[in-house]
């Protein structure tokens, strides 16, 4: 069931036009040669209505997943980071990196975690980067300030990358676009509200991962019609285990804990709060006025990461997301060594506990040797909700 | 052996109406318990290269201890490490994690169990049970590193040059457990070589008992530390094959400050245990459904003696 080895992932073949769709846009991004410059970014608080207003190839950087690029980073930090921020680095080596990453001309990256600022510190040593500050404290006008003026320093940075002016109407026109992408894959995750969503969790991981490569035109063009067959699915009266995943991010290449739940043993992933899932696409930004303020505030408003202030919003927002989508349970997992999710986690357990949602804390790496451990603590959750169910019905009768 | 001299009352609510069999094949040793409706049987055997070879095996012993045969066992439920590896096309097969089996096992011998810890051979778990219906509420299991599990108490034992059903007994003959701080088991085998380095020659055993001790404690302090969610409710119980360890059972109580209860068998089958009464259940369920196996034809047939049992036999040694 679980296609580890096999070039195609498993998703359902409606999906199947999206992942080529995506592949197709990744070999050109490497291949091209028609000296359009290539930008990579890291973190979803990145606005890339600016990359693509500037007319650059922009991408986000977050394959990961194999232990081979994780070695490669850990030569250059300590144990102690998170596997995620050795692969970003790992992903850049010469030799043995990513063919996708070795393209990039430029990296921009917004500071988030401390993790992820040194690793870009590394990469400069590699390929231009520059750094940019995202504020923590959202819910200060000054947070919001002085962002705008950082996001205008990174149009600048672009603009010099691009080798031509970005005007304001080419970054209103651009917002316009990407909150038409943000809109449409959020009403595709709606569908899963549904008691058998017709999209599994991989499904959606799938359309989120095209927002990160794919023009927005080209992604309206391809998802529109792909949505309406989907929203187009009857129910077969399945009601299969609902669950959602919250926590740290889920890179482009780390589908294992995914595959497990839903392929061997058959729960449903309805919602997800990370950065890799829905999060990004609950909200949307301002379509008039000074289009700064717009970027500075519609990316402060977005849901908040955990490494963001104050932590409640962050805390408040997942539950709030578990019950939107009646959820049966939440598979809380982090990476280890995460700086933002492994040491919040608490908080997020306890409200999740005082809402009555059963919740499984995972820390996980992506050393694939924790196969046999993960799936037995996974299907133990699920009898454990499955239990609840049967509990519930009782409790009806 | 029959349940009443188990549990002391007539009947037992988990008695199933026609023999099942729980498979807890581990990944140091697999256990089998078979349950018909008046009697309990089980069988140990170390898990081999096949895991469906080492399930043969614990169902031959089974069916040569129950005096039954294949074909009336109604229901087999398997668990542990090995469930997902076993396969039977001529009785029906569940597979059931060891979480919620190890809860159902010690819970079927002891209602008031509310909190379990299991330490196997390469995890440990700490289970928090409903009372009112052995199911799990809570659970916590150990990182996939071998500390805190019997695999680190086994490495233990060989650099102290015991055997490891020796390490227990001599941890107790301690006067002052060595301090042990590695919660790692590579750092922790280097701190014991040093330890072990330093101490003087006449006093060898002395300070064996003393690392020995320290490594029990250095065990328990991991295992304690799964305890933060699952909290320590009474009846404490511990189950798994490290319950046997007379060491490791005194420096769990030492460290959580409080007494596990006593179980009238050995809590190495309490995995066991739980998936013969969820196998019993499940028979139960469709004998109800009307889809259960037939039952066999009462003909007594006689036994036949066919070379692959007599080469079982002669691996059983």
């Amino acid at each position: 069931m679980v296609n580890a080895h096999t070039s195609l992932p498993s998703l359902s073949p409606d999906l199947l036009p999206v992942h080529a769709l995506i592949e197709a846009e990744q070999k050109e991004f490497i291949g091209a040669e028609d000296g359009v410059q290539r930008a990579g970014y890291f973190c979803a608080y990145t606005p890339p209505e600016l990359l693509a207003a500037a007319g650059v190839r922009h991408a986000r950087l977050f394959k990961a997943g194999s232990p081979e690029i994780v070695a490669n980073g850990e030569r250059f930090t300590q144990s102690v980071f998170c596997d995620f921020s050795k692969s970003c680095i790992g992903g850049f080596d010469k030799n043995e990196g990513d063919p996708l990453y070795q393209a990039v001309d430029k990296v921009f990256n917004f500071h988030t975690c401390a993790s992820m600022k040194r690793a870009s510190e590394v990469i400069g040593q590699f390929v231009p980067t520059t750094l940019l500050n995202l504020p923590r404290l959202r819910d200060q006008a000054a947070s919001r300030e002085f962002f705008r003026e950082e996001i205008i320093h990174f149009r600048d940075d672009i603009a010099e990358l691009a080798g031509r002016a970005i005007s304001d109407d080419e970054i209103s026109a651009q917002i316009v676009l990407f909150n038409k992408a943000r809109r449409l894959i959020q009403r595709f995750s709606e569908l899963r509200k549904r008691a058998n969503p017709p999209l599994s969790g991989k499904d959606f991981l799938e359309l989120a991962r095209g927002y990160y490569y794919l023009p927005p035109e080209k992604l309206l063009a391809t998802y529109q019609p792909l949505y309406e067959k989907l929203s187009a699915v009857k129910d077969d009266g399945k009601r299969p285990i609902r669950l959602m995943i919250s926590g740290s991010e889920m890179a482009d290449g780390d589908r294992r804990l995914v595959e497990l739940i839903e392929d061997e043993i058959g729960a449903r992933i309805v919602v997800e709060d990370h950065c890799t899932g829905l999060r990004p696409f609950t909200h949307t930004l301002r379509e008039d006025g000074d289009p700064f303020a717009a970027l500075a505030d519609g990316y402060l408003d977005q849901a908040p990461c955990a490494r963001m202030k104050p932590l409640d919003d962050s805390v408040h927002f997942s539950g709030g997301l578990a019950k939107e989508y009646d959820v049966e349970g939440i598979v809380f997992v982090y990476l280890k060594f995460c700086a933002c999710y492994g040491v919040t986690k608490l908080e997020f357990l306890n409200y999740f506990q005082s809402l009555g949602i059963p919740a499984l804390e995972i820390s996980s790496d992506y050393s694939h040797s924790d196969h046999g451990q993960l799936k037995t603590r996974a299907e133990a959750f699920v009898e454990i909700l499955n239990d609840r169910r049967a509990d519930a019905v009782v409790a009806a009768d | 052996m029959k349940i009443s001299t188990i549990t002391g009352e007539a009947s037992w609510k988990y008695s199933p109406p026609d023999p099942v069999i729980g498979f807890d094949i581990g990944s140091r040793g697999s256990k089998g318990v078979l349950l018909t409706p008046d009697s309990i049987y089980t069988s140990f055997v170390p898990t081999g290269l096949y895991m469906q070879e080492t399930a043969d095996i614990l169902l031959k012993q089974l069916l040569r201890a129950a005096k039954l045969r294949r074909r009336d066992i109604a229901f087999v439920v398997g668990t542990g490490y090995g469930r997902i590896s076993l396969a039977y096309k001529d009785i029906p097969y569940q597979v059931v994690t060891e979480i919620t089996c190890h809860a159902m096992g010690a819970h079927s011998l002891n209602p008031r169990t509310r909190t379990i810890i299991d330490i196997g051979g390469q995890d440990s778990k700490a289970i928090k049970v409903d009372p009112a219906t052995g199911k799990v509420l809570e659970f916590v299991m150990n990182d996939k590193c071998a500390a805190g599990t019997g695999r680190f108490l086994e490495k233990a034992a060989v650099l102290l040059g015991l055997e490891l059903h020796q390490l227990g007994d001599v941890a107790l003959e301690a006067n002052e457990p060595a301090a042990i701080s590695s919660q790692c088991v590579v750092f922790a085998e280097s701190e014991m070589i040093s330890l072990r380095a330093r101490g003087e020659r006449h006093q060898d055993g002395a300070a064996r008992a003393n690392i020995a001790a320290g490594i029990h404690f250095a065990t328990a302090r991991r295992v304690k530390s799964l305890l933060g969610r699952v909290g320590t409710e009474p009846d404490l119980v511990f189950t798994g094959g490290v319950a046997n360890n007379p060491g490791m059972w005194f420096a769990l109580e030492t460290l959580i400050g409080a007494k596990f209860a006593r179980s009238p068998i050995d809590m190495i089958y309490a995995g066991a245990l739980g998936a013969a009464v969820h196998a019993g259940r499940h028979h139960a369920a469709a004998l109800a459904a009307g889809t259960a196996r037939p039952r066999p034809t009462p003909v007594a047939r006689p036994r036949r003696v066919t070379p692959e049992k007599i080469l079982v036999n002669s691996q059983n040694g």
